[in-house]
């Protein structure tokens, strides 16, 4: 590639600007800046704005304040602990205990919320100071929190998988579909993961849950009652077509406040503070988004994605060898962008590569989310470490570190894709040809 | 010089691949002096931002479906008039009557019109057999614009709003049990898994359009100019036709999938086509004294 | 020193009102998508509901950037600070100095973004077709209130050795 000292400016830049300590939102628009100034006579600063507008007002993003809210809402009610005492009897006596409630909670949330971000911060608001009080080590409950919130973007619905689907025009739904057996082999693996360390590492000393007899545990349970019906009410509204799946998150809000105001928890001062609490959180990520799209404008106008996607093309690979370079691409890529544009900027180079070696598409769109999730969780630009060192403050890497573990099961993940392609294409291909079709 | 393009649509769109042709033929054209790099999929700019991008130099040239504007200006929406035209033939006659009225209303937004492509023919997009206009009573109907509002409020259809991309799924949940597009965005998202029917009522045929920053346009050498007003021509041209093919091509795969498709039958068309009358009215109303000239000129035909 | 402290009380109710305004448009969010489904269930329409929800959003968004700066809940990556030690404020300096260069960059443009939609009369292109400079006035004003925000911690940390964020931790115990 010819442009290798602009590309080296570049990457001094952001890790300067990261490194040295500036807001994350403000550092990626400084780096934007950057590149549009070396790679490009186009105004930056209007260029910026048109970018920012667009992707701050956007419809479909709607959801996340509402997800971050309702997150908020439920901490403040006796949710979280009702949950915890309704799953910890039964959970307890598994290995690695009810760290696997936030691996079973992001996967069920998954299933609400079409991105990470909103997974990761109604989890965790719940989940991390139950955990801790339990005295489970931090960075496994760190650690798994980071990963098994990306599920959301694997689970359906997914907000890469639709824009993925429009990007090269195949089907959403049979996307959606594909996404499903991945996504809960995906918990299974974290799961295991988790049972294997509380065997294996010394710092795993959790507090012993009190015993009791099957019947005092099903009685127990009824505490679960109310999370299960909030659940089914944000999930039924949307697969019985009341509402689409921006609107399920304001059934989210609402349910909440309804259950909190039956639990006798819904007072001014938290509503107040749950609304200000979101309004915080959300403006965060706003900043951070707004930063990250103008990035996305600029990375276009270099057009560095494009060019390596290109030099992938040129070196005529097998199709293994090529599956192999795309997950080293995207890993690197997902190390500065964020999924979506990653997708967007290179699949005009990526996806002739793929049809031309007979790649299943669909199943290829599976591949891309676990690239993109391993994305989340990679420094320095990995939104998932962002949202978390907001919600608990630690430093970034601490998080990274604890999610580490998280990263190299998706990179196992890939390699069991390819082993098993029919995880992805079975659910799609048979439901085609049913009787329905 | 290096002009970057933005486009909306996927790269194997072919308004993406009519633009990426016209893109080298330019960088040929001039030898290299002026060259165009096409970015399809919205990854510069948006669809909803091409325009201004290139109104005001962030971007020199670009891609967008010009009627989404029209609620700036009527003439922008002159392709997307309901049962005007109805065929493709009758919707290149009335564009080359309207061409120069919207080239000059996008002169007046700073931007030189080049070439533009016609989408495939609008049909009707529902999950049963329609006969009549009055079947379509209370049936949820997906609008995203006046125009497909209008078309709700006077066939008695439930309107429902529902953005592009979760159309797919809308119609999987019946949030939506109808919509009007072409036959490629049915074929693109597999639209027979939810929907039964498609019938041919070549609603209106929409265009993307290419145009060029006028400050841009107005620096460059004559010899790049007329290169591009070449390649412009040829663009169009190859892009009128690859419209008409990808239409019986997208009509035969939603056939093979299972869905019928076939023209609406004669008393539907009727009743579709005095519903477009009222329809034309408002925009001749919105459009004023040269949206009159342009429908005079076209019917005086 | 009077008129210092009232400034102090001036700015700081400031950021705040701003995140105010921002939860009264994360509340109008919800309205207005719950008006949307009450519309569709009982045959209504609400035209450009998706459009005012996404004005709300970037409303949402804007108002409350000075507000969570003021609160510690913009996030940045402070390992290099805190290997600083003794030497922190010069770190700081240079990251106050980098934001509120930045902070201020992004308001200029913001309001010169609005001025060319008004100039542009650029309007939706969603069933609303409101004027895109009216909802983009969010843009401006919360970009303007987290510039003025970086430049008085960034005056305050020059002049009494500390930016005064106070990042409130009440929830987020490091379970020790
Ligand atoms: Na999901
Ligand atoms: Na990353």
């Amino acid at each position: 590639m010819e442009q290798m000292i602009p590309i080296a400016i570049f990457l001094f830049v952001l890790f300067l600007l990261l490194g040295s300590g500036v807001w994350v939102g403000l550092a990626l628009m400084g780096v934007a800046y950057v590149g549009m100034e070396l790679f490009t006579s186009r105004p930056a600063g209007d260029a910026m704005i048109t970018k920012v507008w667009a992707s701050s007002s956007s419809w479909t993003l709607t959801a996340l304040p509402l997800f971050i809210w309702m997150g908020e809402i439920l901490y403040r009610t006796r949710l979280s602990e009702d949950m915890f005492r309704g799953l910890s009897p039964w959970m307890a006596r598994l290995p690695g205990g009810l760290v696997h409630t936030n691996i079973v909670g992001c996967t069920v949330f998954a299933a609400v919320s079409g991105s990470s971000a909103a997974t990761l911060t109604t989890v965790g608001k719940m989940s991390i100071p139950e955990l801790r009080k339990r005295n489970y080590p931090e960075t496994m409950v760190i650690g798994t929190l980071a990963g098994a919130a990306t599920l959301g973007l694997m689970i359906p619905p997914s907000l890469t998988l639709i824009v993925y689907g429009v990007t090269i025009n195949e089907s959403v739904t049979k996307l959606f579909m594909a996404g499903v057996f991945p996504g809960l082999v995906l918990a299974l693996m974290f799961m295991g993961y988790v049972a294997v360390m509380s065997f294996v590492s010394k710092g795993f000393n959790p507090d012993p849950e009190p015993k009791m007899s099957v019947m005092e545990k099903l009685k127990n349970s009824r505490f679960l009652i109310p999370v299960i019906c909030l659940i089914l009410v944000v999930i039924g509204s949307m697969y019985m077509g009341i509402a689409t799946a921006t609107e399920a998150a304001a059934f989210g809000v609402i349910g909440s406040l309804i259950l909190a105001a039956t639990q006798g928890s819904l007072s001014w001062s938290s509503f107040s503070e749950s609304l200000m609490g979101a309004v915080r959180t959300s403006a965060m990520i706003a900043l951070i988004l707004a930063g990250a799209s103008f990035l996305s404008l600029s990375m276009g106008f270099t057009g560095i994605p494009r060019g390596l996607a290109d030099l992938i093309a040129s070196w005529e690979l097998s199709r293994f060898e090529l599956l192999m370079a795309l997950l080293v691409f995207y890993i690197i890529l997902g190390m500065f962008l964020d999924g979506i544009s990653s997708v967007v900027l290179t699949m005009a180079v990526v996806e002739p590569m793929i049809r031309a070696q007979g790649i299943d598409i669909i199943w290829f769109g599976i591949f891309i989310v676990v690239v993109v999730e391993m994305a989340q969780i990679t420094p320095p630009i990995g939104f998932n470490l962002f949202v978390l060192q907001g919600m608990t403050g630690h430093e970034m890497n601490f998080i990274a570190k604890a999610a580490i573990p998280m990263f190299l099961i998706m990179v196992v993940m890939v390699f069991v894709l390819i082993a098993f392609p029919e995880l992805a294409t079975w659910l799609p291909d048979n439901i085609r040809k049913g009787p329905a079709g | 010089e290096k002009w970057d393009m933005p486009m909306a649509y996927a790269a194997t769109n072919f308004h993406s691949e009519v633009g990426a042709a016209f893109a080298s033929c330019v960088t040929e054209g001039t030898g290299g002096d002026l060259e165009i790099v096409t970015h399809p999929s919205g990854s510069l700019f948006g669809g909803a931002e091409i325009k201004r991008a290139v109104m005001t130099g962030q971007a020199n040239i670009g891609e967008r479906l010009l009627s989404a504007h029209q609620n700036e200006n009527a003439l922008y929406g002159v392709d997307s008039i309901p049962f005007l035209v109805s065929s493709f033939d009758d919707h290149e006659a009335l564009w080359e009557i309207a061409s120069p009225y919207v080239a000059s209303a996008l002169e007046e937004d700073n931007l030189h019109y080049l070439y533009s492509v016609p989408w495939p023919p609008q049909g009707l997009y529902t999950n049963m057999a329609i006969e009549d206009i009055e079947d379509l009573k209370g049936v949820k109907f997906r609008s995203y614009s006046t125009a497909t509002a209008r078309m709700a409020e006077l066939t008695g259809m439930l309107p429902v709003q529902v953005e592009a991309a979760e159309l797919s799924q809308a119609l999987a949940t019946g949030v939506a049990e109808s919509f009007i597009s072409s036959g490629a965005t049915g074929y693109d998202r597999g639209v027979w898994e939810h929907l039964s029917h498609f019938y041919e009522v070549d609603a209106w045929l929409p265009r993307n359009a290419v145009f060029v920053n006028l400050d841009a346009w107005n620096d460059l050498p004559d010899e790049s100019k007329a290169v591009m007003e070449d390649c412009a021509t040829t663009a169009a041209a190859d892009g009128l036709a690859k419209s008409k093919d990808y239409t019986s091509f997208t009509l035969e795969e939603l056939k093979k999938n299972g869905m019928t498709v076939e023209r609406a039958s004669e008393h539907l068309m009727g009743q579709l086509q005095e519903l477009g009358a009222t329809m034309t009215d408002d925009w001749l109303e919105a459009a004023g004294e040269d949206g009159q000239a342009i429908v005079n000129a076209y019917k005086g035909e | 020193m009077a008129a210092a402290k009232a400034l102090r009380r001036i700015l700081d109710t400031l950021y705040f009102i701003g995140g105010v305004i921002a939860s009264l448009f994360l509340i109008a969010i919800l309205s207005i998508i719950v008006l949307q489904m009450l519309a569709r269930w009982t045959g209504q329409v609400f035209p450009g509901a998706t459009s005012y929800a996404g004005y709300c959003m970037a409303a949402a968004s804007f108002f409350a950037f000075a507000y969570a700066l003021n609160h510690g809940a913009h996030i940045r990556v402070s390992l290099f600070l805190t290997a600083l030690g003794r030497f922190r404020w010069w770190g700081e300096l240079w990251c106050f100095g980098i934001g509120t260069a930045i902070s201020t960059w992004f308001a200029w443009y913001a309001i010169r973004g609005n001025q060319i939609s008004h100039r542009w009369n650029e309007l939706s292109q969603g069933l609303d077709a409101t004027p895109i400079w009216i909802p983009q006035l969010s843009m401006s004003i919360g970009t303007v209130l987290l510039a003025i925000a970086f430049w008085d911690h960034l005056v305050r940390l020059i002049f009494t050795g500390s930016h005064g964020i106070t990042t409130d931790l009440v929830d987020q115990s490091q379970g020790e």
